[in-house]
């Protein structure tokens, strides 16, 4: 029973994230601006569903959450949803939703095509602190994603800007100064959450394998991605880069993110297989 | 329907008729007090201003009515422009509640989409119902006109985008910087139109604005009016490197602010963001200093270009607007007509109870003591209740509003009429 309403949700889900899509366009477009009143709501269905589909899951596959790379792409997902969540009801702002949601039906899309429902039997599954690694280190993603989107938006409003095209689109994102404080935040949280997240991993490393420093493609790259972001906000912050230039330090970050973690999925054969 | 209005607005009179026809409170409150007096007239609103002075009546006899407010504003205003038949326009009944949800929503405003005027309504309804001359009539006309009023608001985007060009600066201001309450802003030119656009700008937050202009005296008179503070027209370069916004208005025949003069300035200030609005005539700031990265810079003509888009883009959504006031304004109908249904079905009621209570008085006289008086009660009361059912059902079978609904509401009144 709890299996068949997990695997409904597997595509329900995608679809959901299409309605929404749907819902924020209407409002962008100016077709239905009075249908901004409701989206949190609908944000929150959506999220109380991608919870539920995660929690049964974790029940009926008995292993720890995020065990394959489906877990870990639909918990991306589940966190941009979190996050943006928080940001449209804390600031009001509704004007990225069209993207933020785009993004996280494209996340949704490629977990898809990793679905299993044939549990993990890696040992390290078994070590309850993988679960805080994990979900840190997809947080951490998560914020990092956001960061690069806002930066995405941002030179998108000063194009805008710059051009005097003041149409729909300018006249929803939100202002200039907001967009770089949320890229620049976003990155911080990011650094943050992942840094603690690899703390943890390195520790569960010394446990299973008795090194904090395992000689794994994927540690290696985690480890450089985070150091490469952190050295980038603190050459950011110390030299004051502001505006387009922040927003191309974020997105440059942010591709070799990708590249790196592309990299590693797919040419690595390490402990983190599952992953 | 018992409704109409009569009203000079900017559709028939320049400013300066409508200037002297502009009703102030103490004024107002003469006019409903009179209206209050008039046996045709049930209730009464008065509004009036810049743009329009309107008198809105509910009542009977409507078309008299309205001759006698034609002479009671003349009397009023000791001017006669309310009986001149070209400056004026009457409407009644469907044209009037037309109208007045047009005018609530906007849409009868010299500026399409001009929100102000919903305030002005309300505060004209206030005024009238706190002096007792609003009726049932006229209060459900202004709630029905206020529900479709923000209808309009959260459906369409009538009211987006600002009109005014001083105001399209201040918007743009916050499409960069959000905020505007910690923004500097540097004032290059004393005169009136940057002295204006400055107001503009702190009636939306900002608390500090310097000034420079050539003639120092000058810089320092504007900005000891603005709480800020003045430089001479040699350090406009250091100046520029403080401030968020910029808005320039000189009369100078050359640019004020070069390409050069701000890239030193942007380099000072590590790239912060800076607002240009360039209102002078000829162009006070060099046109390639938008291609600064952090220089956003905006001319007259784009402000205005700004507010000619914004119009037509409210212009667009007029249609869309109609239907929403359509959709009310047959709410409004429908609620007119189950309301006199309401009133002739009770006028009927009683009536027939009247002819009841008379028929069984001289009855009375000609029946023994007590014999069957009850029953004789009960009888009649159920035959007069029975006519009245009928007479809804009947009325319930047509749509309401409709020409059957109205011939047959017609025919009760008559018949009401008649035996009087």
């Amino acid at each position: 029973m709890l299996e068949s309403i997990g695997k409904t949700l597997n595509y329900v889900i995608p679809v959901l994230y299409l309605g929404i899509i749907y819902y924020y366009y209407m409002i962008y477009s100016g077709r239905k601006p009075r249908w901004a009143k409701k989206s949190s709501w609908l944000l929150g269905i959506l999220l109380f569903l991608s919870l539920t589909e995660i929690v049964i899951r974790n029940i009926v596959l008995g292993t720890m959450p995020l065990s394959n790379a489906y877990d870990a792409y639909s918990f991306l997902a589940f966190s941009l949803l979190f996050v943006y969540l928080i940001i449209e009801m804390g600031m009001k702002e509704k004007g990225s939703g069209l993207f933020i949601m785009f993004f996280g039906f494209l996340l949704q899309l490629i977990a898809l095509r990793y679905l299993s429902w044939e549990p993990e039997t890696n040992p390290l599954l078994s070590n309850p602190s993988f679960a805080i690694h994990a979900s840190l280190a997809i947080m951490g993603y998560t914020a990092l994603s956001l960061s690069a989107i806002y930066a995405v938006l941002y030179l998108i409003q000063q194009r805008n800007l710059k051009s005097r095209n003041l149409n729909k689109l300018f006249n929803q994102l939100p202002a200039l100064n907001y967009l770089e404080r949320l890229t620049t935040r976003s990155t911080l949280v990011g650094i943050i959450l992942m840094g603690v997240g690899l703390i943890f991993a390195h520790r569960m490393a010394r446990v299973t394998i008795g090194s904090y420093w395992p000689d794994d493609p994927k540690v290696i790259m985690s480890d450089a991605i985070w150091v490469i972001y952190l050295v980038g906000y603190i050459l950011a912050t110390a030299l004051h880069w502001r505006g387009k230039r922040l927003a191309y330090v974020a997105l440059t970050l942010f591709a070799l993110m990708l590249v790196g973690a592309g990299v590693v999925i797919i040419g690595s054969q390490s402990f983190h297989e599952f992953y | 329907m018992p409704l109409g209005m009569i009203g000079i607005s900017h559709h028939t009179a320049g400013v300066e008729i409508r200037d002297q026809i502009t009703l102030n409170p103490k004024e107002q409150e003469e006019l409903l007090k009179a209206l209050k007096d008039q046996r045709g007239v049930h209730g009464s609103m008065v509004l009036s201003t810049c743009n329009r002075t309107e008198v809105y009546v509910s009542g009977e006899n409507l078309e008299e009515e309205i001759d006698r407010l034609r002479s009671l504003i003349t009397e009023i205003k000791g001017i006669d422009y309310f009986k001149n038949k070209d400056l004026t326009y009457v409407k009644t009944d469907e044209e009037m509640v037309d109208h007045f949800f047009k005018v609530i929503a906007g849409l009868d405003s010299l500026i399409v989409g001009e929100i102000q005027i919903t305030g002005q309504v309300k505060d004209a309804y206030n005024f009238a119902h706190e002096l007792d001359t609003t009726d049932g009539v006229l209060n459900k006309l202004f709630n029905f006109a206020m529900q479709a009023k923000k209808k309009v608001f959260s459906d369409t985007m009538l009211y987006d985008g600002t009109v005014s060009v001083s105001f399209a600066g201040v918007e743009l201001a916050r499409k960069i910087f959000s905020d505007l309450s910690d923004k500097k802003i540097l004032l290059v030119g004393a005169g009136k139109t940057a002295e204006l656009a400055a107001y503009h700008f702190m009636e939306n937050g900002v608390k500090e604005i310097n000034v420079v202009n050539r003639t120092f005296s000058k810089a320092e008179e504007l900005a000891a009016s603005l709480n800020g503070a003045a430089f001479p027209m040699e350090q406009l370069g250091e100046a520029l490197s403080k401030v968020d916004i910029v808005i320039s208005a000189t009369s100078s025949e050359d640019y004020v602010i070069t390409k050069q003069l701000l890239k030193q300035a942007t380099a000072k200030s590590k790239g912060r963001p800076i607002f240009i609005i360039d209102l002078a005539i000829p162009r006070d700031v060099e046109p390639s200093v938008a291609d600064i990265d952090s220089a956003y810079l905006f001319n007259l003509d784009d402000l205005e270009e700004i507010v000619q888009s914004n119009l037509e883009k409210r212009k667009g959504e007029i249609p869309k607007s109609l239907k929403i006031i359509d959709q009310y304004h047959a709410e409004f109908n429908q609620w007119m007509g189950s309301q006199s249904m309401a009133v002739v079905v009770s006028e009927l009621k009683q009536h027939l109870e009247q002819v009841r209570l008379n028929e069984i008085e001289r009855l009375k006289k000609n029946l023994p003591q007590n014999g069957y008086a009850k029953e004789i009660d009960s009888l009649t009361t159920n035959i007069i209740n029975k006519i009245v059912r009928q007479h809804v059902k009947t009325l319930k079978q047509f749509p309401e509003g409709s020409a059957d609904y109205k011939r047959h509401l017609q025919m009760i009144q008559d018949l009401i009429e008649n035996d009087q």
